[in-house]
């Protein structure tokens, strides 16, 4: 064994991959009863960025210092950094085994872009700002791209009303890519395939409500239940068209980088923060979904803030660290833990007990980099995002304030570890850092210094 | 998109040509000019002094991020 296939589905469930779906899924469900197969636990945050590149470093997001779409920049109230490749300071497995002289080809693979020189060939992912950008290694490689899928996308953009229209874009987007790779895998030599397709993420954000019962956006719609499955199908379809490419000296895992569950809605934490006296605004009259940048912040009187997302990011107003920081440097301990007890309180729409996560950095990483923030929120074990927009009337919306969401992450991701010829057919759960050993592994690569994780225990019945 | 196409001359000495020419052998690169323009663009890639993204990429990306729901 000396060559791998990573098929990357973003996003891809356990609950849909191995148990709603399954008997729809006729490749990958063979792929599992062949192999060796089980949940993934995605990293803390279970987010796209940094969870890909946790897998392709085996390095924590403290190392890397990415929590999530985006980075505070030097202590400021709002100045954001969109992560790029140029942020992922560790070798990844392409890095490492291209000293080696292995040639890889890496597709879309978050964050890839700008495009990094590697040994083999790369294309950048969905962070991409556009097709007239750079988006290849090696820069050649664009032209023959856009000749031959001139409807190659990074990503689909979502407009609310048009949702029979989206779902059709993330078809065409898909179809494309997974085309693409076929098209490369065919063509080019490599000896590791590096393949993330985004789309099933972007399906179980937007169309969550058609798939689940129990969800409170659920609408009966045949069409689009239909539209839901048969995306999955043709994902199979093409998964298994890849998988017939191999030979019996490749390693074939397919990985997600998180699950999804039902969203139940987003809490409105700055609405929140007002209430216990926390932000303070210097006006009353907010424009319902104001963002923070939209309002004016009395940051003098202000001892904390947030961002929204899948997770909620809490910044503490320190002085000597913010610019109006108000929090003696001494007093944050006591701040810290007592902002802790609160979030952990909140309690549901209907005076509900939540199962509210909250943690320092620290508590997770040995290491963190980067501009963090003081505090990560799971509110409800995630079954809520947070929503870091102001101006409603209650803390509790139903729905995601930016865009369509039916769907907030989950913790286990899937994988998939299959050989051909090799008939195993045994469940391990395992964690996201143990990808990257595992792949180490493929290539002979003695472990890395310093990576947490150790080599999936089915590589014993692979190998 | 006329100017992705566009490739231009750099002199390097023949010793050093002939002595990149016999370390690339079997390696997968395909010519002398593939493999300097690895290495020069890895030193420019580790260097950082460029920006990654342009004000203007940045607004897109950031955009389409608030359409999917990740940023507020």
């Amino acid at each position: 064994m000396n060559k791998l296939l990573v098929i990357g589905l973003d996003c891809a469930a356990p609950s849909i991959m191995f148990d709603k779906l399954a008997d729809q899924l006729p490749n990958i469900s063979k792929m599992r009863e062949d192999g060796v197969w089980g949940k993934l636990r995605s990293c803390d945050p279970p987010i796209t960025v940094p969870a890909w590149m946790v897998m392709a470093t085996g390095r924590t997001p403290g190392e890397l210092g990415l929590y999530g779409f985006r980075s505070r920049e030097g202590n400021s109230y709002n100045k954001i950094k969109i992560p790029t490749s140029r942020d992922v300071k560790y070798d990844t497995i392409w890095d490492i085994i291209g000293k080696r002289n292995k040639r890889s080809i890496v597709i879309a693979v978050p964050p890839s872009y700008p495009p990094r020189p590697i040994t083999g060939i790369l294309v950048t992912d969905f962070l991409t700002p556009g097709k007239d950008k750079e988006f290849t290694y090696p820069p050649g490689l664009k032209n023959d791209i856009l000749a031959k899928y001139p409807d190659y996308e990074f990503d689909v953009k979502f407009r609310k009303p048009e949702k029979e229209k989206i779902i059709d874009e993330i078809y065409k987007m898909t179809e494309t890519r997974f085309r693409m790779a076929l098209d490369f895998m065919r063509n080019k030599p490599w000896d590791l395939f590096f393949f993330v397709e985004i789309g099933i993420d972007r399906i179980h954000h937007a169309f969550w409500r058609y798939i689940d019962e129990k969800h409170h956006l659920y609408e009966n719609n045949p069409l689009m239940r239909e539209k839901f499955v048969n995306y999955f199908k043709m994902v199979d379809r093409y998964v298994g068209e890849m998988v017939e490419q191999v030979d019996e000296d490749t390693l074939v895992m397919i990985v997600s980088d998180h699950g999804a569950k039902g969203m139940k809605g987003a809490f409105a934490i700055n609405e929140w923060l007002i209430k216990e006296g926390y932000l303070k605004l210097k006006s009353n009259s907010i424009k319902p979904g104001s963002s923070l940048d939209e309002v004016e912040v009395d940051w003098e009187n202000t001892k904390a803030w947030a961002w929204g997302g899948y997770y909620a990011r809490v910044f503490l107003n320190i002085k000597g660290r913010e610019e109006k920081g108000v929090i003696d440097p001494q007093d944050v301990r006591k701040e810290i833990e007592i902002l802790k007890e609160k979030l952990k309180s909140i309690k549901g729409p209907n005076g509900e007990t939540w199962d509210t996560k909250v943690f320092e950095p620290e508590e997770k990483y040995d290491v963190v980099n980067g501009d963090r923030s003081d505090l990560f929120v799971y509110f409800d074990d995630l079954n809520w995002r947070a929503a870091g927009t102001l101006g409603y009337e209650t803390m509790y919306l139903l729905e995601n304030d930016t865009g369509p969401d039916d769907a907030v992450h989950d913790y286990d991701g899937i994988y998939v570890l299959y050989r051909k010829g090799k008939k195993v057919g045994k469940i391990f759960n395992e964690t996201i850092y143990n990808v990257m050993p595992t792949m180490l592994d493929v290539f002979s690569v003695r472990k890395i210094t310093g990576l947490k994780g150790k080599v999936m225990e089915g590589m014993r019945y692979v190998k | 998109m006329a100017e992705d196409k566009k490739y231009t001359t750099v002199s390097i000495p023949t010793p050093l040509f002939e002595k990149i020419q016999k370390k690339i052998e079997g390696t997968g690169f395909t010519s002398v000019s593939d493999y300097v323009t690895f290495i020069l663009r890895e030193i420019l890639a580790h260097s950082n002094d460029q920006e990654a993204f342009t004000e203007e990429d940045e607004k897109r990306v950031k955009e389409r991020l608030k359409s999917l729901g990740y940023l507020d």
